[in-house]
């Protein structure tokens, strides 16, 4: 079990403050609650089978999208509305309180990843974590994000995808 | 006097200069106009500069800082903090998470523009600690004062030295006067990261663009002294092409290898062997860029590759000596060699590995005792000894090491890749998480194709640290080595050697498209091997460049990453493009010290072009070059604590960088924010007004997620708000082609860079029309001289 909450990359430990290791009911659970709540794709979920799955996690939960590095032309090329912005550009506008969210409705309280770089995206985490202390952060990968504040542990491939499954469901 | 003198064709440059006219004359030149004449040969370091000195000579900790403030407020540092603790003295380690404080005050923020700080300081030293070596052995080789001549084209030998401390250096000895400021300048820095002194990140900052900026000048201290010293390349473009490659290397032969940068101890052994005459006997070869520093020197040796070949060739056993100097050496290399019997020669202060000093012994005595496996290496510091003991002990152990260098039947491979367990610890402590678990079962069912996809392009850049992992203790960057040798023969490549400097008449030829954006930018691959995906990336993306008529130069690591690669016509890019900086030129500037040239060229437009005062005019320089000149920095694979100082002091020098995505790592970022407008005014010098500007430059350091972000981005960050329109269509053609070709369609902000209606391209005319309109987009002016300077916030005035 313990492995399967050991950071994917085990040096990216940072310090005391760890993830929340979190099944898909807690995750929806998590979704439930927020308010303005927003989805960040990478380019490493841009193909099949998980661009389908993100979709449809995103039109199930209606959250809006925004997509990194390259991945905003395979969303648009299936028809998919998503924002585009390099991910330290997105991650660098969630920190700051005052800025308005990607609908203009305001800043967003929960953001929920899936298919970033691992280790790019745990910088990320790390900035949210410490500058953003009013922003959730949830991760869908199939790797243990530590320095998000909810991740899913470390999986094989099957179990991930039905943990992606049972996210498209109430 | 001004004469007005015509811009020269390229044909007849040579002819012009062939002379040395403008010096013997005394002439000043400064755009293509004869400004002045001086009546004496300027004195020595030019205490008394033709032109009026700028207000910042030798600027201190705090002199520039009022510059860094107005940076570091468009630009703010964005903090992703790498460890969440600060464990640098007894009261820690103390937790810094999400707004504690720790036991001295320091908060997370100032912890992580600390941390730049220390890793610039480091990155600093390591080049200044270089020039140092390089100075001290060339002045007492060939006396203080050997002038600093770069040849006939080049009169602004040392621009960032002009500007920095207000001097011009006449010979070697002069370099010393700008090291020890650079020195005193770096115990300052470096004292700041004690416990207890610096408390403002922003300060941190300030502080660590300072510390880029030495760097800056100790780069050019180094290649300097050894461009006129060891008559390196002066400039030139027609630089000869130089083997690169495992594949170049005759096995057959004794093979001394050098590691690390700093030329010296391959001089001397490149002076031995053909003292000797023993040029057609033994392999003289490099790794990073001592490789390429000996192959300015002497272009008969030859270039491994980039520091992601090490422990790859290392292994392989070719290697019979292998002499280290300083920086990016494997520090475990003593205990790698010695698997294959390899001798390893330590040559400088900085890297002595435990090694026994033998620098007074008796060379005979050295030689005999390596030979017979007395001592597996030796530190000797003086790299004339280095030379003899090399080359000789190559040529006595090659024999007896001859069935080290030959390929274990492939079926050893098979049968120990039979041994794993499929745990995946492989792949989890992989930096880039590469599929080595994959590979190795593949291979235990006797296909070899997945490991030869990690070996091609550095995909895995033999880091090792899979090896740690694995709990079988396969050696997997063996396993890895053997397959690529013997399924991938034909490594054979080039690259053209570094040319240094770039020359005035060049400058002067592409100062202005460069400035009025005909020539859309000027993009400088530099950096280390830690590359996302491979080498092939950084490749791609020159030659994309290069396609597009920008101006590409490269140094380092990345000059060698990019000569591995062939286009289409199986040309390398190097086969395929001119060196000249020009647009389409391909430029080769050389190793690590050689990217001082790169600013350096900068500085010079804004002196050849625009007639700025270098001397002690740091701020107008920069400033200058941030407004006009349409220059981007890309480290895609920035590994070291040297590639940190040179990004930073290139900043400071208001030119953008991109990193790879490990540059995020970094700890810092210095980002733009587009929605907030009223950080892009800026002050028209022309009509002496405070203006609404654009986000050009977008981002100073920028770290994207793959090749494709970072292609758009730094067309992007090409843009300046002093492009003309024709210019500005230009350059917004390259970005929104790029941003379809990458993301299918037209960029998004394209309005925030339209400033008047003819700076849309034409053949996009009708779709940004569309765009402006839905954006609600006015015209605005253009500004004539676009300035930073004389903004309310100015700290210091």
């Amino acid at each position: 079990m313990s492995e399967r909450i050991i950071p994917w990359q085990p040096t990216v430990i940072a310090g005391p403050k760890q993830a929340l290791l979190v099944t898909p009911e807690t995750a929806k659970m998590m979704i439930k609650k927020a308010k303005r709540p927003l989805m960040i794709v990478g380019p490493s979920a841009a193909e099949e089978p998980l661009i389908k799955y993100a979709t449809e996690i995103s039109e199930k939960w209606k959250l809006p999208i925004v997509t990194t590095g390259d991945a905003f032309k395979a969303f648009n090329e299936r028809g998919i509305e998503t924002k585009p912005y390099g991910i330290v550009e997105i991650i660098n506008l969630l920190k700051d309180p005052d800025w308005n969210g990607v609908k203009d409705e305001g800043q967003h309280d929960l953001v929920i990843f899936i298919g970033c770089i691992y280790y790019i995206a745990s910088q990320g985490l790390s900035t949210l974590k410490h500058f953003a202390p009013k922003l959730r952060t949830l991760t869908l990968c199939k790797y243990f994000h530590s320095n998000a504040d909810a991740s899913f542990p470390n999986m094989k491939d099957a179990e991930w995808l039905n943990y992606l499954e049972k996210m498209k469901m109430d | 006097m001004v004469i007005i003198v015509a811009p020269k064709s390229k044909e007849s440059k040579q002819k012009i200069f062939k002379d040395n006219f403008w010096k013997t004359k005394g002439f000043k030149v400064s755009i293509g106009d004869i400004t002045g004449k001086t009546t004496k040969k300027e004195s020595k370091i030019s205490e008394e500069p033709s032109l009026p000195l700028g207000p910042t000579t030798k600027p201190n900790l705090t002199d520039l800082r009022s510059w860094d403030m107005k940076l570091l407020s468009r630009y703010e540092p964005f903090y992703a903090p790498f460890c969440d603790m600060c464990c640098l003295c007894t009261y820690g380690k103390c937790d810094l998470t999400a707004g504690k404080k720790g036991a001295c005050g320091i908060n997370i923020q100032a912890q992580q523009a600390r941390t730049v700080l220390l890793a610039c300081c480091i990155g600093s030293a390591a080049h200044s600690g270089h020039a140092r070596h390089l100075l001290e052995y060339l002045t007492k080789k060939y006396g203080d004062d050997l002038p600093i001549d770069l040849g006939m084209n080049i009169d602004i030998e040392a621009p960032i030295m002009r500007v920095v401390l207000g001097k011009k250096p006449e010979t070697l000895g002069d370099l010393k006067e700008a090291l020890d400021y650079i020195e005193e300048q770096m115990v300052h820095l470096l004292s700041a990261c004690h416990t207890g002194q610096e408390g403002s990140s922003i300060d941190f900052e300030s502080k660590a663009l300072h510390a880029g900026l030495m760097d800056n000048v100790g780069m050019e201290i180094g290649d300097i002294a050894q461009i006129v010293a060891l008559n390196m390349p002066k400039g030139d473009e027609d630089a000869p092409l130089v083997e690169l490659g495992m594949g170049t290397i005759d096995r057959n032969k004794p093979v001394i290898l050098c590691i690390g940068h700093n030329v010296i101890p391959g001089s001397g052994i490149i002076d031995y062997v053909e003292n000797e005459e023993l040029e057609d006997e033994v392999e003289v070869c490099g790794i990073c860029c001592a490789a390429l520093d000996i192959t300015r020197y002497n272009k008969s040796a030859k270039v491994i590759g980039p520091i992601s070949k090490q422990l790859k060739f290392v292994r392989s056993g070719v290697a019979d000596v292998i002499v280290v100097d300083e920086q990016c050496v494997r520090t475990d290399i003593l205990e790698e060699a010695n698997k294959n019997n390899a001798v390893v020669l330590a040559t400088t202060d900085k890297i002595c590995l435990g090694l026994p000093d033998l620098t007074k012994e008796d060379t005979d005595k050295i030689v005999a005792q390596l030979v017979k496996g007395d001592l597996n290496g030796a530190l000797i510091l003086d790299p004339d000894k280095v030379g003899e003991v090399a080359t000789r002990v190559a040529m006595n152990i090659a024999e007896d090491r001859e069935n080290l260098k030959i390929l274990p039947d492939i079926d050893e491979i098979t049968e120990m890749a039979k041994e794993c367990t499929e745990c995946g610890w492989c792949v989890r402590s992989c930096p880039n998480s590469q599929p080595m678990m994959d590979a190795v079962v593949a291979a235990g069912k006797g296909d070899y194709s997945k490991f030869i996809e990690l070996y091609n392009f550095d995909v895995c850049y033999s880091c090792g640290r899979c090896e740690q992992n694995c709990e079988r203790d396969l050696p997997l960057m063996s396993m890895l080595a053997k397959v690529g040798e013997h399924y991938v023969k034909d490594e054979k490549y080039n690259v053209r050697a570094g040319r240094g400097p770039i020359q005035d008449i060049e400058i002067r030829r592409v100062g202005a498209p460069i400035v009025l954006g005909d020539i859309p930018g000027v993009i400088a691959f530099v950096g280390c091997t830690n590359y996302p995906e491979g080498g092939e990336d950084v490749a791609k993306m020159a030659k994309e460049f290069l396609e597009r008529n920008y101006i590409v130069v490269t140094s380092g690591c990345g000059s060698m990453t990019i000569g591995e690669y062939r286009d289409e016509d199986g040309k390398t890019l190097y086969e395929k493009y001119s060196g000249d900086f020009e647009a389409k030129g391909l430029v080769n500037v050389g190793s690590c010290v050689s990217n001082a040239h790169i600013p350096g060229a900068c500085i010079k437009i804004a002196n050849i072009f625009a007639k700025k005062t270098l001397e002690g005019n740091f701020e107008e320089i920069a400033d200058y070059i941030l407004n006009r000149v349409g220059a981007c920095g890309v480290a895609w694979g920035a590994y070291s604590q040297k590639a940190v100082a040179i990004a930073t002091g290139v900043n400071r020098w208001g030119i953008p960088v991109v990193l790879g995505p490990h540059g995020s790592k970094y700890r810092r970022l210095f980002l733009g924010r587009t929605d907030k407008e009223e950080t892009w005014e800026i002050n028209d010098l022309r009509i002496g007004e405070v203006v609404k500007g654009e986000p050009a430059p977008e981002h100073l350091l920028y770290a994207a997620e793959n090749r494709e972000e970072a292609t758009v981005m730094i067309a992007k960050l090409c843009i300046r708000p002093n492009d003309t329109s024709k210019g500005r269509q230009l350059k917004l053609n390259h970005y929104i082609d790029l941003h379809r070709k990458y993301f299918g369609v037209i960029p998004d902000d394209v309005h925030k860079f339209v400033r008047v209606e003819k700076d849309i391209p034409i053949i996009y005319k009708r779709d940004i029309m569309e765009i402006l309109k839905e954006k609600g987009w006015k015209p605005r002016r253009i500004p004539q001289e676009p300035s930073l300077t004389q903004l309310d916030g100015d700290l210091n005035e």
